[in-house]
C-alpha cells in the first residue's frame, strides 16, 4: 500500500481472500445490564457478541462502563432472557400473563426487569422465586403488577448470570480520575479571549 | 460519526403497495404520535430496509472514522494529546460496536454487515476517504467533522426507532467530549505561532469541500426523502443539516482569524439561511463509488484486521453459544 502511515505500509500482505467469511466469527449473543450507581436499579443498556459468557462481561465492560460512572454491572445470554408480549398505549403486558397456581415451584431465583415506558430501557423491578421463567413471570404479576402500565418484562433465572464480584467493583474507582475524557477537561475560553483581544490590537 | 441523509436506496412508489393498509396506517399514527418503534413491533419492509442501511452505514462511518485519526496517536503533540486522542479513537469503535447492535435488532447479522463493509458493498461516509497529511487535519476531524456528526446524530436521535435512539443518546453525550477536545486543539493551533496558523489554514482549504459533501447531495438533486421524513426515518433534509452546521461553526471559524475557502459563503439575512458555491456532486458520486484518495487503503486495512484476526476468532470459538437477534 502506499499510504502517508508508514505503519500501514508495514502490514502484510494477505494473500487469501477473507471474503466470504465462514461462519465461525458470529460469536453468541450477551445481554448488558448496567448499575450507574450504589442504590440505583440496574437497568438494560445493549448487546454484546462472545464466545461465552465470561468474555462478554470483559467486552461489556469496554463497551458500556468506559466513559460514565458505573458501580456494577452484569452480563446474560440472551436465550436465558424470557419476554413477555409487547403492548401499547394503556395496555399491560401483566394483563397476559395468567396468575400463578395455588401450589407453586419455588426451585430457582428470577431476575424481573420492566419496560415502563416504550423507547426507554428495561430496568430492574425485583427478584422472585419460581420453578420456570413463566412461573416467575407469573409471580411477578403477584408482587410487581401496579396501576402503572408495564410494556413488556423480562424474567431472567438469577444463576444464569454472571454478577461483578465484590472484588471486581474496584474496575471502575479509577473513572473519575480519567479527565481527559471529560469535555469539561478543555476549556479554551481563556485562551480564546487572550487571542482575541491580540487579534484587536 | 456521520454525515446522513445521501445514501438511501431509491424507492419505488409501489413498494408500499403491498403493505397491510390497516397495518400501516396504525404504524403511521404510532410515530405520528411521537411514540418509539421497538424490534417486535410490526413494521413495513421499506422502513425496515432503509434503517437496516442507514444505522449500517453510520456504524462502517464509526469504524472506517478511526483510522484518519487514528494514524495520528503517535504523533499527537504531547502526552495530554495522545491520551485524549486515544480515548476519542476508541470511543469511535465503540460506537461503532452500539450502532451494530442497533441494526442487528432489525435482522442483519453483524457478521453479514462486516463482510458488506470489507467487499465494498455498504457505504460508509465519503469524509473518511481523504488523508489526513498533517496533525492539523486531525484537529479539523475532531472539532468539525464531529460537530458535522453531532448535528445529524442529535436530529437522529430524536427518531422513530427505539434502539437507534438509545445507542444515539449514548454516542452524542461521549461524543460532547469530541467536540470541545477538537476546539481545544484548533484554539491553540490559532493562537500559536505563524506556521501553526498556515498549518491549519492548509488543512481548512483541504477538507472544506469534503465537508460541504459531508451532509449529502443538495435537496435539488436528492429525492425520495418525503416518506423517510414522515416516518422519521430521516430528522431534516441535507441542506437543513448542512445549513444548522453553518450557522452553528462558520462564525467560530471566522472568529479564529481563519478564511474559508469559498468567495461565496454568506449568510442570507433575509431567509436567514447560508449561501455558499453549489459542492461539486460529480465529485462526491465519485468518491463513494470508490475513486476517492484512500477508499482502497480504508478497506485494505480492514480486510488485513479481519484476516489477521482470523485466529484468534476461531481459538474462541465454542458451541455453547448461539448468535441470537438482540432483544432491544
Amino acid at each position: 500500500m502506499n499510504s502517508l502511515d508508514p505503519r500501514v505500509n508495514r502490514l502484510p500482505e494477505i494473500n487469501e481472500p477473507v471474503s466470504p467469511k465462514a461462519p465461525l466469527d458470529q460469536f453468541g449473543t450477551f445481554e448488558v445490564f448496567v448499575q450507574p450507581k450504589e442504590g440505583k436499579p440496574f437497568q438494560h443498556e445493549g448487546i454484546v457478541h462472545a464466545p461465552n459468557l465470561e468474555l462478554a462481561y470483559v467486552l461489556a465492560k469496554e463497551a458500556f462502563t468506559r466513559r460514565f460512572t458505573c458501580t456494577s454491572l452484569y452480563v446474560v445470554d440472551t436465550r436465558d432472557v424470557f419476554i413477555s408480549p409487547m403492548t401499547e398505549g394503556d395496555k399491560n403486558t401483566y394483563d397476559y400473563i395468567q396468575e400463578p397456581p395455588e401450589k407453586a415451584d419455588i426451585g430457582s431465583s428470577f431476575e424481573i426487569y420492566h419496560l415502563a415506558k416504550r423507547g426507554k430501557q428495561h430496568v430492574h423491578a425485583g427478584t422472585v422465586q419460581a420453578g420456570t421463567p413463566q412461573q416467575a413471570m407469573a409471580q411477578a404479576r403477584q408482587q410487581f403488577k401496579t396501576d402503572k402500565v408495564i410494556y413488556n418484562v423480562w424474567a431472567i433465572e438469577t444463576d444464569k448470570i454472571r454478577f461483578t464480584t465484590a472484588e471486581e467493583k474496584e474496575l471502575w474507582l479509577t473513572l473519575p480520575e480519567k479527565k481527559f475524557r471529560d469535555a469539561s477537561d478543555y476549556k479554551g475560553g481563556d485562551k480564546l479571549k487572550e487571542f482575541l483581544e491580540k487579534m484587536i490590537k | 460519526m456521520y454525515g446522513g441523509g445521501n445514501t438511501f436506496e431509491g424507492i419505488k412508489t409501489d413498494s408500499l403497495a403491498q403493505e397491510d393498509p390497516a397495518k400501516l396506517a396504525e404504524f403511521e399514527a404510532r410515530i405520528e404520535r411521537g411514540e418509539k418503534i421497538e424490534p417486535s413491533d410490526w413494521m413495513p419492509q421499506l422502513y425496515r430496509r432503509q434503517l437496516i442501511r442507514m444505522i449500517e452505514q453510520h456504524a462502517h462511518s464509526e469504524i472506517i472514522g478511526a483510522l484518519p485519526e487514528g494514524t495520528w496517536i503517535t504523533r499527537a503533540p504531547g502526552f495530554k494529546r495522545k491520551m485524549a486522542l486515544m480515548a476519542k479513537v476508541q470511543d469511535e469503535v465503540g460506537h461503532a460496536q452500539l450502532l451494530y447492535s442497533a441494526a442487528e435488532t432489525l435482522g442483519k447479522s453483524r457478521e453479514q454487515m462486516i463482510e458488506d463493509l470489507i467487499t465494498g458493498k455498504s457505504k460508509y461516509s465519503n469524509v473518511f476517504n481523504y488523508p489526513t497529511f498533517t496533525w492539523a487535519d486531525c484537529c479539523f476531524i475532531s472539532w468539525l467533522v464531529d460537530a458535522g456528526a453531532i448535528v445529524n446524530q442529535l436530529a437522529n436521535a430524536k427518531g422513530s426507532y427505539g434502539p437507534y435512539c438509545r445507542a444515539l443518546d449514548r454516542i452524542c453525550a461521549e461524543e460532547s467530549f469530541h467536540l470541545k477536545y477538537g476546539h481545544h486543539c484548533v484554539i491553540y493551533l490559532a493562537s500559536g505561532s505563524a506556521k501553526q496558523r498556515q498549518m491549519f489554514q492548509e488543512a481548512l482549504n483541504r477538507w472544506w469541500a469534503p465537508m460541504m459533501h459531508f451532509f449529502g447531495p443538495s435537496d435539488k438533486i436528492s429525492a425520495h426523502t418525503e416518506v423517510l421524513m414522515r416516518w422519521k426515518v430521516k430528522m431534516g433534509t441535507n441542506d437543513e443539516m448542512r445549513n444548522q452546521f453553518l450557522d452553528m461553526y462558520v462564525p467560530k471559524i471566522w472568529e479564529l482569524g481563519f478564511t474559508i475557502p469559498d468567495p461565496n459563503l454568506k449568510k442570507n439575512p433575509e431567509t436567514g439561511k447560508w449561501e455558499y458555491t453549489e459542492p461539486d456532486w460529480e465529485e462526491f458520486k465519485r468518491v463513494i463509488n470508490g475513486g476517492g484518495p484512500c477508499n482502497k487503503e480504508r478497506l485494505e486495512v480492514r480486510r488485513i484486521a479481519e484476516a489477521r484476526g482470523k485466529w484468534v476468532r476461531e481459538a474462541l470459538k465454542s458451541n455453547k453459544t448461539a448468535y441470537v437477534t438482540p432483544l432491544a
